[in-house]
């Protein structure tokens, strides 16, 4: 029987120490980016999560709910192709210093609206399955349920206190690294969740 | 001091490469900056993971690129003005060099900044022409036309099954859906029941295990009885057509039936629709980013141009103020050179031309730094020297008057003034008769000056007599002794120098010795003859008297009276002359002369009780070491000449002061003044009047006052004598207090004698 543990606590977001991210925000800010239109602006929440141990192999369940509006139809049937990536980090808690970053995935699927066919297509990015959905809240749907995902197995905790935080972004993928590289800050097809955090014992 | 020089140059140098390396270390760290950039850029552009780590600090080294140069740039901006402000040497030339340079370097990046921003711009539409659109479009019509023909076909086919199957059962459904999947190349038909059982299927691959169950919309559309249609793409890039299709009621079968069946799309038309679909895909996506695209190559560039012109500019000043600072530092030096700065040395800038000139100056400032040292320590030999005749010229007794041709005063000693009666330390550069107008001395001197320059003489020597002074007594006048003698110079130009001494005492004591020699030989040669004269004229009368007729007899005693009488009187004047001309020991005493004088004054009013003598006497003086008896006759002689002065006055009015006086360098002095209110002296023998023989009374031998001074003089004190403005005559003695003081003013005037004699 596979133990479960639900999130005993929500904890709001933790802000990491990243001075570099703070710079580039900064540095955003300054150059005046952010004043472009914001398509991908609706709910971008991870509704809920939790994990099960099954077999010594700890899982991640999560809800996500993502943002569904007109402009993302749009873009969608225009050709654009949204890149889907949740994140799971687990930390251990260390007293006086940084916590020690355990494990850090990404569950990164893509989405795309198939015009040939009329349908939209989800793909996993890693192994290359697709599934195709008659409609975009269909697909939304479908990528924001997350079950049995293996996220961390026993032997790799040795004691002491854990933190497990997810997170989902939305962006904009399918992108060349040239062009990438000059739309590093005009990009606003690019968004992310809070973390959601929850302490796992041992 | 040459080495100091050399040193000085090689700290200069030195500091001027510790700058130089400053320069090139900073310079250095800046292309190493730019190299790091480059080289995030280039790992970013490779790999787009390493790109998402690296991406803030490549912003970030942008922008800290920006803000330092515009940091740097501002600096130098503000020095730049506020030196052109404060009129700074050089500042005018590093202005104009930057607005050059700047000009040069921006004017050509605005132009190509503007070209590659319309170049971009027009550029980037040029992808998204509406042609490439619309041909996108066409071949998905096209795509999707093939593909509806090729859905319609296998519905229409699916549906004639369906309906064929409805009236059979059993073994002839199989053997029909077998045929039918061979005919039409599906990969999969199966006959579905209630709740998604398989009744039966015919499969392309039986090994490939149980058919895959329907989709949810497939049963939902089946179940209300209307076919349903679908067109799903695979992850290989091919389609996959499934087609459900209820079956009609059947007696034999009471559940409801449907049946799905899956054709792939034929490899050919799968793979053209797969490649239009990717190029919609990839035009959409591209499409999507025309506008960011946009804002980025246009932020790209301008933060490129900014970069570039903030570098091109502080490099325009920077290399401005290097090429002026060699000329800077040259009017520096200039200033400071003009100034009196010959220390000055400025560093060697380069070994080209400009480190030759700055080479040069430092030469020059190296020559003129000698030759400023021994003009100063020839200055200085020539200020000793003149402190030097200075001194001597002060020293001097003789005065010495130096005079341009107008009588201008080019110098005067101290002795000069002196003996003119005036002050001639600040007559320097001022004219001698404009001096003069208040000294009558000295205006005799310059006017005797003008009239020998005047008949153009310009060396001469002569004796110059001169009237009057500044005060009205005997001393006022004197006898001076000049020398005149042009001093060397230009034409108009030339001075003259006159030397002139003061001979008044010498003669006065040339004088005194003359009369004192026909005293003494008056005294020896005439006083001898008068007691035989007397003596016989006496006996004459003794002995012819008697027998003489009384008419005869009378004119005998007439005139052996007459003899009598006048060798008498020659008696008198004789021994007078005697007393002038002996010299007999003084008989030093102390004594009031306060006392004397009252005595002396009591012994008048007795004599003449119409002598109205007035005393004056100071507290103070109390006694003096003196002869008392020769101190008593200069009283005697001074009352009985004031008393015959004032004989016929109407208020006749003698008064007799002393005083107590103390000279700065000749210790105290009994000041006595004898002063009365009667006619005064005659001002023709006012500088004479103490000379023998000079008098102006009719009975008078005029010996009184040359007695006097003689007796003045042997105390070592100073006689004067002057009419009063008021009225009268006025005779002033100074005495001597103490007899060391009289001792010591005779040796000091024995030597004056001396000095003069040698003069």
């Amino acid at each position: 029987m596979p133990r479960r543990f639900s999130p005993p606590e929500r904890s709001p977001a933790r802000s990491r120490p990243s001075l570099i991210r703070l710079a580039c925000a900064l540095l955003l800010a300054l150059t005046g980016t952010l004043a472009l239109a914001n398509a991908l602006d609706g709910v971008l929440q991870v509704g809920s999560a939790y994990v099960n141990f099954d077999h010594g192999v700890i899982q991640l369940y999560a809800r996500v709910q993502y943002p569904l509006n007109p402009a993302i139809r749009e873009a969608l049937q225009d050709g654009v192709t949204l890149t889907f990536d949740l994140e799971a980090r687990v930390d251990r808690v260390r007293h006086l210093w940084f916590d020690a970053n355990v494990v850090d995935l990404t569950l990164r699927r893509e989405l795309a609206y198939h015009v040939v066919t009329d349908r939209f297509v989800v793909r996993d990015v890693r192994s290359g399955e697709q599934k195709s959905f008659d409609t975009l809240k269909e697909a939304l749907a479908y990528l924001g349920k997350v079950d049995n995902w293996p996220i961390l197995v026993e032997p790799q905790l040795d004691g002491g206190r854990y933190i497990i935080s997810v997170r989902a972004g939305v962006r904009r993928g399918k992108l060349p690294a040239s062009l990438r590289a000059l739309l590093f800050w005009t990009d606003d097809w690019q968004r992310v969740s809070k973390w959601y955090s929850w302490s796992l014992p041992v | 001091m040459v080495s100091a020089g050399v040193n000085d140059d090689r700290d200069a140098t030195q500091r001027l490469r510790a700058r130089r390396r400053g320069a090139w270390s900073l310079a250095l760290w800046g292309v190493v900056g730019l190299g790091a950039l480059l080289l995030l850029l280039a790992k970013s552009v490779q790999n787009s993971s390493e790109f998402g780590r690296l991406q803030p600090w490549i912003l970030l080294l942008n922008i800290a690129g920006v803000l330092t140069l515009t940091v740097l740039l501002v600096r130098k901006l503000w020095q730049l003005v506020r030196d052109y402000r404060n009129h700074v040497p050089g500042s005018r030339l590093t202005a104009r060099t930057v607005i050059i340079f700047g000009s040069l370097v921006v004017a050509p990046l605005l132009i190509v900044y503007l070209s590659s921003l319309e170049f971009l711009n027009r550029g980037i539409d040029s992808w998204f022409r509406v042609e490439v659109r619309q041909g996108l479009k066409d071949a998905l019509v096209l795509s999707r036309a093939a593909l509806d023909l090729r859905v319609e076909e296998c519905a229409r086919r699916t549906e004639l099954l369906a309906r064929s199957l409805g009236a059979r059962s059993g073994v002839e459904i199989q053997t029909r859906l077998d045929e039918e999947r061979r005919a039409t190349a599906a990969s999969e038909i199966v006959l579905f029941g209630d709740h998604e059982r398989i009744l039966t299927a015919s499969l392309d691959n039986p090994l490939a295990g149980v058919p895959i169950a329907p989709p949810a919309d497939l049963v939902r559309r089946v179940n209300d009885h209307r076919p349903y249609v679908s067109l799903e793409p695979q992850a290989n890039g091919r389609y996959l057509i499934r087609i459900g299709a209820p079956l009609g009621a059947s007696p034999d079968s009471p559940e409801d039936r449907y049946v799905m069946a899956v054709y792939p799309v034929p490899t050919q038309l799968a793979a053209l629709s797969d490649a239009v679909q990717r190029s919609y895909s990839q035009y959409g996506n591209l499409a999507a980013l025309r506008q960011p695209l946009k804002y980025s190559f246009s932020l790209t560039l301008t933060l490129v141009l900014l970069l570039a012109m903030l570098a091109a500019c502080y490099g325009a000043i920077f290399s401005a103020q290097r090429l002026a600072r060699p000329v800077q530092d040259l009017i520096a030096g200039t200033r400071a050179v003009g100034k009196g700065d010959f220390d000055t040395r400025l560093p060697l800038p380069s070994r080209d031309e400009m480190g030759f000139l700055v080479h040069s100056f430092n030469d020059m400032t190296k020559r003129l730094r000698r030759a400023h040292e021994e003009a100063t320590r020839s200055q200085q030999a020539v200020e000793r020297e003149r402190e030097r005749l200075a001194i001597i010229l002060a020293r001097l007794s003789t005065g010495v008057l130096a005079v341009d041709r107008t009588l201008t005063v080019r110098m005067a000693n101290e002795a000069a003034g002196a003996i003119l009666g005036t002050d001639l330390s600040a007559a320097t550069g001022r004219s001698l008769p404009e001096l003069s107008a208040s000294n009558e001395r000295l205006g005799q001197f310059v006017a005797a000056l003008a009239v020998r320059f005047a008949r153009g003489r310009e060396e001469w020597r002569e004796q110059l007599d001169l009237e009057g002074g500044p005060t009205h007594g005997t001393l006022a006048r004197r006898n001076l002794m000049c020398a005149c003698t042009q001093l060397p110079g230009e034409e108009g130009d030339r001075g003259y120098v006159i030397v002139f001494d003061d001979i008044t005492t010498l003669l006065q004591a040339q004088r005194d010795a003359a009369w004192g020699e026909v005293a003494r030989r008056l005294a020896h040669e005439i006083k001898n003859p008068l007691t035989p004269i007397q003596l016989s004229a006496e006996r004459l009368r003794r002995r012819l008297l008697a027998s003489m007729a009384p008419r005869d007899a009378e004119i005998l005693e007439r005139a052996t009276h007459t003899i009598v009488q006048q060798v008498e009187s020659m008696q008198q004047m004789v021994n007078a002359f005697s007393e002038y001309a002996r010299a007999p020991e003084m008989r030093v005493s102390r004594f009031s002369l306060n006392q004397l004088v009252t005595e002396v004054a009591e012994l008048y009013r007795s004599q003449d009780p119409r002598a109205a003598i007035h005393l004056s006497l100071d507290e103070r003086l109390e006694s003096i070491e003196a002869d008392r008896g020769r101190v008593r006759q200069i009283l005697n002689n001074l009352v009985t000449n004031a008393l015959e002065a004032l004989e016929g006055a109407a208020q006749p009015r003698l008064e007799i002061a002393t005083r107590l006086e103390s000279g700065a360098e000749e210790g105290q002095y009994a000041a006595m003044s004898v002063c009365d209110n009667g006619p005064g002296f005659q001002r023709e023998l006012l500088g004479r009047v103490f000379d023998p023989y000079v008098t102006s009374k009719p009975k008078g031998t005029g010996l009184g006052l040359a007695i006097v001074k003689k007796i003045v003089e042997e105390h070592g004190g100073r006689i004067d004598a002057e009419n009063r403005p008021e009225g009268g005559a006025l005779v002033r003695v100074l005495l001597p207090v103490v007899d060391s003081t009289r001792k010591a003013a005779g040796a000091r005037d024995r030597r004056e004698q001396l000095r003069r004699e040698r003069a």
